[in-house]
């Protein structure tokens, strides 16, 4: 008895466009029936106070919208120079048999040179937290008191 | 409130656990305790802020129907302002009672509201209550006998200000109150300041309590002035400062008949140069100076003519009078020339009138009724007034930091200007805990205003009596038996603990230690049962009268006392194990919040606050009471002056408690429990079924109260945040003329920012943790 082939009876298995088609309607139809299910449920009785940002209990005072100093800025930047920095060596771990030596090398090479820059943040303060200029004031008066005053 | 969630008592186990921040992500708002006129306006709107569905938990019994404090600047139940949905009773209730009112809540949601049939669009079901609010006077009863008594007319005549006629404790004959001999070092002074003031300045002739002067209104300065800086000793604490309302004095002789209070002459170019003997004061100015070495005390009092008197500020010599004459002015319509920022502090910004003046009322129910409407009307101060914004400042962020917030501790308001997450410039907004205690103390006779006094700190319980109890005892000049001395001595400390152990969970919690609350709980529970077992309360016992106790201890005390003492000196243990040392906790606190022993001396910082920077200094050990010289205790200090100093000063301090808890219960003295001079105590019940004399002084005391002798004393203890002291002025009723209390809270408090300017906003919750204030001893 001959095996049947197979081979030609059905079409290879071709990931391609219809797949990804598939994918964005289920994810509207799923973000769309969230909404609509959350704009039905959620019971909407709005007034000027309950649209009010709350700040315990009191009516706030100016806009927040203006330039505000946040210290967090330069930390992120940083967790995010260095994170970049991971992505690749993952990458190499992966093909770490394959590239070999010279791939060693060269990834050994962009560590040190990352590594510098961390130790130069450092030393410059990059790491401290809240803006270089202004640090806690000394204690105003000396702490202990001759004892004729008393 | 806090109890509920801690293990004992577990409200997790009701499905309700987590406690929001802010009303968005709530769907229960339970307003615990009294509700004020000035932050009505908060409630309403956090009600508003709510998501649905909401519904309203009203706890305590303040909260209900204004409860004890039928007073100016109480509203008379929240229903009057959002639909209650469930009432819990007490005051304050017991966990217990908290949990009951959950339960109730969630069967009411399921037998009537079922909110989830309006989700769903089904019609039906309601998400929370719709009854509507009710209204003073209208919907609900005004009436303080209560509802249903409209048709009968009110007997006899009002206790309330300005004057009470025909008072019955005239016809009580009372002994003259307590005189002291002076030292030989106040005698001294005393010539010292006469031979340099001369007229201005005249001693009184008697005095229950301490060195006391009356000073013409022109002089007290320079008076103040030489005290602090060249006297000997030096008298560098202003201690307090208040008022005196004379207006409604029932016996206006001036000197020298009367020995009270004296005006001021007025001379040619219209100053005053010295106490007038004929004319009596509208006002008495009253300055309570303190000196610690050596330990002592020493009274100015100023009188004051006209319906706006004037006077100058100290402000310059004293900062921390700076909020003492606010709250002079505010209460009484004192004004301070030269005062840097003279504006309300305690009453909302637009209250009518002067509190303490007799003329105002005192009742809620004798003013008009507080609405809705009320609190649309009256909202709090804008932030923007608080801050001195330069011009050319950069751009600072302007944000109120409670009076709803979970970090505050309370019902406390920082307005802080942010340059970044550092603090550039912060004020503080008090008095949204102001129960009016002071005037009620006015109308409530010597006895039934003690259990008012246990809520003034209330996680002092009956330290708080001691104060107050003390100031009267040494009026009247009551001797209290060394029993009584000694329960109160033990009694005290306890409360002492219980206090720490709550701070030790929420200091610890403010940094970010989640851990010791449960902890601490576990171990306040403990000693709540044993406060339990012998004063029959938790948190507001009452417990202690006029003369001594309220009834002997009672079997098993000693064992249950024992047993605490020793669980608590090994848990201690635990609890170090998992801070002092802790890294996180250490960067948190070392450093932060310094405050300078110069600083802290100046500005009237008292209790372990004090300590923390360096001074060995506690009234138990300094100016003993109530016996404490009989006990050998160590005054813990610290000298790192920050957040960490004060943790190291109270943790210790638990410690020194329990040495003393230990010594009092060992050497516990038999005999009386209370005094045997029955003229101004609640006589022991078994003597009043035996003579008459005591069934009379029974009667009399429990009705009318006693009436205590004309005169004024202040005394101070050391409770666990520091001073307290109750200065009482009586006219020979059977009530208070004045009732003030200095609180260590007020001067701790207004001493913050110097300690959090420059830091960052984190570091200020671990100021407030290391601070340890409360609320109603800030305002009270």
């Amino acid at each position: 008895m001959e095996p049947i082939s197979t081979i030609n009876v059905l079409s290879p298995w071709e990931p391609g466009i219809l797949a990804l088609g598939v994918f964005t309607l289920m994810s509207l139809i799923l973000i769309i029936a969230l909404l609509f299910l959350a704009n039905w449920i959620g019971e909407k009785k709005p007034n000027p106070e309950k649209l009010r940002p709350y700040e315990c209990g009191i009516i706030p005072t100016g806009t927040a919208r203006f330039r505000y100093p946040v210290a967090f800025y330069l930390i992120a930047a940083f967790f995010l120079i260095f994170d970049v920095e991971a992505a690749y060596i993952f990458s190499w771990a992966i093909a770490f048999e394959r590239l070999g030596w010279p791939g060693w090398l060269q990834i050994s090479f962009f560590i040190v040179i990352l590594l510098i820059s961390l130790f130069y943040i450092w030393k410059k303060g990059g790491l401290e937290w809240g803006s270089t200029t202004h640090k806690n004031p000394p204690i105003r008066e000396t702490s202990s008191l001759p004892s004729s005053t008393l | 409130m806090a109890a509920v969630f801690t293990p004992r008592f577990d409200l997790a186990r009701f499905g309700a656990e987590v406690l929001r921040g802010s009303p968005r992500q709530a769907d229960v708002i339970i307003v615990a305790g009294t509700v004020f006129k000035k932050i009505a306006p908060i409630i309403v709107r956090l009600y508003e802020q709510m998501a649905e569905p909401k519904w309203v938990i009203s706890m305590g019994s303040c909260c209900n129907c204004g409860g004890m404090y039928d007073v100016y600047s109480v509203v008379q139940g929240l229903n009057q302002l959002i639909p209650v949905d469930v009432y819990v009773t007490g005051c304050p209730p017991r966990p217990e009672a908290l949990e009951h009112g959950l339960t109730i809540l969630q069967q009411k949601i399921l037998s009537e509201e079922r909110p989830s049939r309006s989700v769903l669009h089904l019609g039906g079901g309601t998400q929370g209550t719709t009854h509507p609010i009710l209204i003073d006077g209208k919907t609900k009863s005004r009436d303080t006998r209560g509802p249903g008594m409209e048709g009968i007319p009110i007997r006899g005549t009002s206790v309330t200000s300005p004057r009470f006629w025909d008072s019955r404790s005239d016809l009580i004959w009372a002994p003259p109150p307590r005189q002291v001999e002076l030292h030989e070092r106040d005698k001294s002074l005393a010539h010292v300041l006469e031979e340099k003031f001369g007229d201005s300045i005249q001693k009184t002739h008697e005095t229950s309590d301490m060195l006391t002067f009356h000073v013409a209104e022109n002089r007290v300065k320079g008076v103040l002035k030489f005290l602090k800086t060249e006297a000997s000793p030096k008298y560098l604490r202003l201690d307090d400062l208040t008022a005196i309302d004379e207006s409604a004095r029932r016996d206006q002789k001036p000197l020298p008949y009367y020995d009270g209070t004296v005006a001021n002459e007025v001379g040619q170019n219209g100053k005053s140069v010295c106490p007038d003997k004929g004319v009596y004061p509208d006002y008495t100015l009253v300055y309570h100076l303190l000196s610690f070495d050596p330990p002592g005390r020493l009274r100015l009092k100023v009188g004051l003519t006209g319906q706006d008197p004037t006077t100058q500020t100290v402000t310059d010599i004293w900062p921390s009078a700076n909020w003492y004459e606010r709250e002079t002015y505010e209460m009484f319509g004192i004004r301070f020339e030269g005062h840097p920022d003279l504006r309300r502090l305690i009453m909302p910004h637009d209250w009518e009138g002067y509190p303490l003046q007799k003329s105002h009322p005192g009742r809620a129910t004798e003013m008009a009724p507080y609405t809705r409407a009320s609190a649309l009307k009256h909202q709090p101060l804008d932030a923007g007034a608080f801050v001195k914004q330069r011009e050319g400042d950069q751009e600072l962020l302007v944000l109120n930091i409670g009076p709803q917030h979970v970090g505050t501790h309370g019902l406390m308001r920082f307005i802080v200007s942010l340059d970044g997450e550092r603090i550039s410039d912060i004020s503080l907004d008090i008095g949204y805990h102001h129960r009016g205690v002071e005037k009620i103390g006015e109308h409530q006779s010597w006895h039934q205003f003690i259990p008012y006094t246990d809520r003034v700190d209330y996680m002092g319980g009956v330290a708080n009596n001691l104060s107050y109890l003390q100031s009267v005892e040494i009026l009247a000049g009551i001797k209290v038996p060394e029993r009584a001395q000694y329960v109160r001595v033990m009694l005290s400390e306890i409360f002492r603990i219980n206090n720490h152990l709550v701070w030790f969970g929420t200091n610890a919690h403010d940094v970010g230690a989640m851990t010791p609350t449960f902890y601490t709980f576990r171990e306040r529970e403990q000693l709540m049962d044993v406060v339990e077992l012998i004063t029959g309360g938790r948190l507001h016992p009452a417990w202690f009268r006029i003369g001594g106790l309220a009834m002997d201890l009672p079997d098993g005390w000693k064992e249950a006392v024992d047993r605490f003492v020793k669980t608590l000196r090994e848990r201690i243990r635990d609890y170090e194990a998992l801070i002092t040392k802790n890294p996180i906790f250490k960067a948190r606190t070392q450093g932060v919040g310094v405050l300078s022993l110069k600083d802290a001396m100046e500005w009237g910082v008292t209790g372990p606050n004090l300590r923390a920077c360096g001074l060995e200094w506690d009234l138990r050990k300094k100016i003993p009471y109530s016996s404490y010289e009989n006990f050998e205790f160590d005054i813990p200090i610290a000298t790192g002056c920050d957040c960490y100093a004060r943790y190291l000063v109270r943790v210790e301090e638990i410690r020194q408690s329990l040495r003393i808890i230990e010594q009092a219960a060992n050497q516990m003295p038999g005999g009386r429990y209370v005094t045997d001079d029955y003229r101004y105590t609640v006589p022991e019940k078994k003597d009043t079924l035996k003579d008459i004399e005591s069934l009379i002084h029974h009667f009399i005391n429990t009705t009318r109260g006693p009436k205590v002798p004309k005169g004024e004393a202040y005394t101070a203890t050391e409770i666990s945040r520091g001073e307290q002291g109750y200065y009482v002025v009586s006219d020979g009723l059977n009530m208070a003329y004045r009732m003030r209390i200095r609180t260590p809270g007020f001067a701790n408090v207004q001493v913050m920012p110097l300690m959090a300017r420059g830091g960052l906003i984190s570091d200020l919750l671990a100021i407030i943790g290391s601070i340890d204030y409360i609320l109603p001893d800030i305002d009270r």
